[in-house]
């Protein structure tokens, strides 16, 4: 068995499977692996995967041509899972991809394609429930920023939809996990930033009149429920109690 | 009746939000709109919930009454003009700020603004109407908003509302006139349907225009005033409109959308109280028919009647608000629209009500099981459909993974059509999963014995139950000869 070691970024990843695939050992003898998933087995061949444009384009127009635009959004989508047998998954899902040409995607009865299926899906749910579940404060100089904690790397997923939306504003979205944050200028293009500077952490936490703003949202929040109805059950399926640390209203 | 001009925005927002909780329809969806440069906010088609408060219902809206001021006297209403509450109202200015701080911090996907009636319908509305413009004209909002149309408001004040707005709704509230007249002495059902029939035809006679049928532009309620279609006092209110010009209303608003304004983009909605009056679930159901097909609404809401006034002709529900009566109500809504069956099929005089036990979709699988078992690799989108257990998505993935394959019991599992269900009205490849009859009293009280749990959780929310050796839901199913067997022999 060889293994061949990529870091937790999709380029990485591509470029894994280009090598695995050009190695011409059989799709049973190779495997990928992030690097950071921690043990190694015993006789396996190990080795690191050197990133360069050139394989990058290869994958990258092999998969789009090939097998089709759709599929290559739901690579990209589960390379930013949290699955740390995502690399893999992905390259099971491409050799069935360039065996059955477009209409893989439907196939879910593959198990590779299910797996596939199952980490775009849950990378989409969660950056699903943060487009409706972010909350942003005002700091100083009019900023709008928002600390979350995600599982998978959605920052990407939902910059889009903010920037449509709040265009005029300039906002940051700051992933406690990965430490990093998505940062958009009033009116320019968003971009990915990483953030390991106490300095930043210190700043984003100066607010000014956000107090007031928050005692309305949850005056408002506590009064819209109708207590004869009370549900806990029916509001922790729809609301997750691990996305309420960072809501406005579930503070105390 | 006071209103009280010196409460703080905490206070009023308190008061004018719980006044407001009772509405339901309250959804986001309907319409998909980008953001433009120098505004803020867009729409998406789905909607979207920004929080779930603690009964467990979206919010998706700032939810607010205009004023919890009324003229009016309607039975069920917590701000009937007989109850002694504090009486507050907003001015519009209040209203935009709120909306636009909780907007920007994400908190909400948009407003919603209904209201008591201050005064007289037209003035109420206009204050709504100032409200909505300042949004759009002054803060360049460009989220959802969704307005009531009061009954009896000026049709052109109706229109005016309805270039700014996503979409309007006027509450039917009760599915027949008699219960109208009884708990609403103050609405008419003419009343009501005058102003649907008015945004009905905007959105018809818009969707004209861009298909390019119809060259002039005449609006709405030049049609109106022509229309065969007259209800109740139709001409009363034409005469009073013709002195007006309809170019009016397009100045106002245009100068806020790049493009042409269009009305009422995401449609008309309304609500219907459900257990405040003894109409039963067929009556309920024909009526939001109706209203689906001749009114063109996008959605028809249900609401369990919470009884929040103390009063002789309402009913008195010491087992709380109707709950599952509601969630069957939603059922049966989500298969007429969605599933394409019609009410007379879930539904009808000899049997008027939905069984407590089955969902409405088991319920008429097994009234009629000569049609099934369907076969999954063969059957069309139509019948998969209509199989227990197997939804829109599913029915989707099944058609598209079966090209070319032929699909079995497990790969069912992960296209995500629930078995438990499902299993008693398919075949995959020509064979049943275990051996089943297809007999109606065999199959019910299998899925009763899966569906009573989710019964009662849905009208014991939040208790917890004390396990039964011999009264639970897995035991319904009769005990094989191979169970005879082990117990004689005393190898359970």
């Amino acid at each position: 068995m060889t293994v061949y070691m990529c870091k937790e970024n999709l380029e990485s990843i591509l470029c894994g499977v280009y090598d695995a695939w050009m190695s011409r050992k059989g799709h049973a003898q190779v495997k990928l692996q992030i690097v950071s998933d921690g043990n190694i087995e015993l006789f396996c061949e190990y080795i690191e995967v050197e990133e360069t444009p050139e394989k990058l384009d290869k994958v990258i127009s092999a998969i789009r041509s090939k097998i089709s635009e759709e599929a290559w959004m739901e690579v990209s989508k589960a390379a930013l899972s949290q699955d740390p047998l995502r690399a893999d998954k992905i390259y099971r899902f491409l050799i069935y991809g360039f065996h059955f040409g477009r209409k893989v995607v439907d196939m879910l009865q593959i198990p590779a394609v299910y797996d596939l299926f199952q980490l775009c899906r849950n990378v989409g749910n969660e950056s699903h429930y943060f487009i409706e579940f972010i909350r942003f404060s005002e700091m100083k100089e009019g900023v709008l920023v928002s600390h979350i904690r995600p599982n998978n790397d959605v920052l990407a997923m939902v910059a889009p939809h903010f920037a449509d939306r709040l265009s005029g504003e300039n906002w940051m979205i700051y992933d406690e996990r990965r430490k990093k944050a998505v940062i958009h200028p009033a009116d320019q293009n968003w971009f990915i930033n990483e953030i390991d500077d106490p300095e930043w952490e210190k700043r984003m936490t100066e607010q000014t009149d956000e107090a007031v703003y928050q005692e309305l949202w949850k005056a408002f929040f506590t009064s819209i429920a109708i207590l004869e109805r009370k549900n806990a059950r029916c509001q922790r399926n729809h609301l997750p109690l691990r996305y309420r640390e960072y809501m406005t209203e579930f503070q105390k | 009746m006071l209103i009280q001009e010196n409460l703080g925005i905490r206070e009023k927002l308190a008061i004018l939000s719980d006044a407001a909780k009772y509405d339901v329809a309250c959804t986001s969806s309907g319409v998909s709109r980008k953001g433009q440069k120098g505004t803020i906010g867009s729409t998406s088609e789905a909607g979207i919930c920004h929080s779930f408060a603690a009964d467990g219902r979206c919010i998706s809206l700032l939810k607010i009454l205009f004023t919890n001021q009324c003229i009016y006297d309607c039975k069920y209403c917590i701000n009937r003009s007989s109850n002694d509450v504090v009486r507050t109202a907003f001015t519009p200015e209040e209203v935009c700020t709120l909306t636009m701080e909780f907007y920007r911090r994400n908190y909400i996907e948009g407003l919603f603004l209904s209201s008591g009636i201050l005064y007289n319908a037209d003035y109420t509305m206009e204050q709504i109407y100032q409200t909505v413009l300042q949004l759009r004209t002054i803060h360049h909002f460009l989220g959802y908003i969704h307005v009531k149309a009061i009954p009896g408001a000026d049709p052109v004040l109706v229109e005016k509302v309805g270039f700014l707005a996503d979409r309007m709704s006027i509450n039917l509230e009760l599915p027949t006139a008699e219960g109208l007249k009884k708990l609403a002495p103050g609405k008419t059902r003419d009343k009501i349907l005058k102003p649907m029939r008015q945004i009905q035809l905007g959105i018809h006679s818009q969707q004209q225009e861009r298909i390019g049928q119809r060259g002039s532009q005449r609006s709405v309620i030049d049609q109106m005033s022509t229309s065969s279609f007259q209800v109740g006092s139709m001409q009363n209110s034409s005469r009073f409109i013709q002195g007006m010009s309809t170019q009016d209303v397009h100045t106002d608003v245009a100068a806020y959308y790049k493009n042409k304004p269009s009305f009422v983009p995401a449609g008309q909605s309304t609500q219907m109280i459900v257990g405040a009056t003894p109409e039963n679930d067929y009556q309920m159901v024909t009526v939001a028919e109706a209203l689906y097909k001749s009114y063109d609404l996008k959605r028809v809401f249900y609401s369990a009647y919470v009884s929040v006034n103390q009063d002789s002709s309402l009913p008195v529900l010491p087992g709380g608000p109707p709950l599952l009566r509601e969630h069957r109500l939603y059922q049966a809504d989500w298969l007429m629209r969605f599933y394409g069956f019609s009410a007379g099929e879930l539904l009808s005089e000899k049997k008027p009500n939905f069984n407590v036990f089955l969902d409405p979709k088991c319920d008429w699988a097994i009234q009629h099981l000569e049609q099934f078992p369907v076969e999954i690799n063969r059957a069309d989108y139509g019948t998969l459909l209509r199989v227990p257990g197997i939804g829109v998505k599913s029915a989707r993935r099944i058609v598209a993974a079966r090209r070319g394959v032929c699909l079995d019991f497990p790969d069912l599992k992960k296209l995500g059509v629930v078995l438990k269900r499902a299993v008693y009205f398919i075949t995959c490849g020509g064979k049943m999963m275990y051996a089943t009859k297809i007999d109606q009293d065999y199959i019910t009280s299998q899925i009763v014995g899966v569906e009573k749990q989710r019964v009662w959780d849905i009208e014991h929310k939040d208790m917890y139950r004390q396990l039964s050796l011999f009264d639970d839901g897995g035991l319904m199913v009769q005990p094989t000869v191979e169970d005879h067997r082990a117990a004689l022999f005393g190898n359970l």
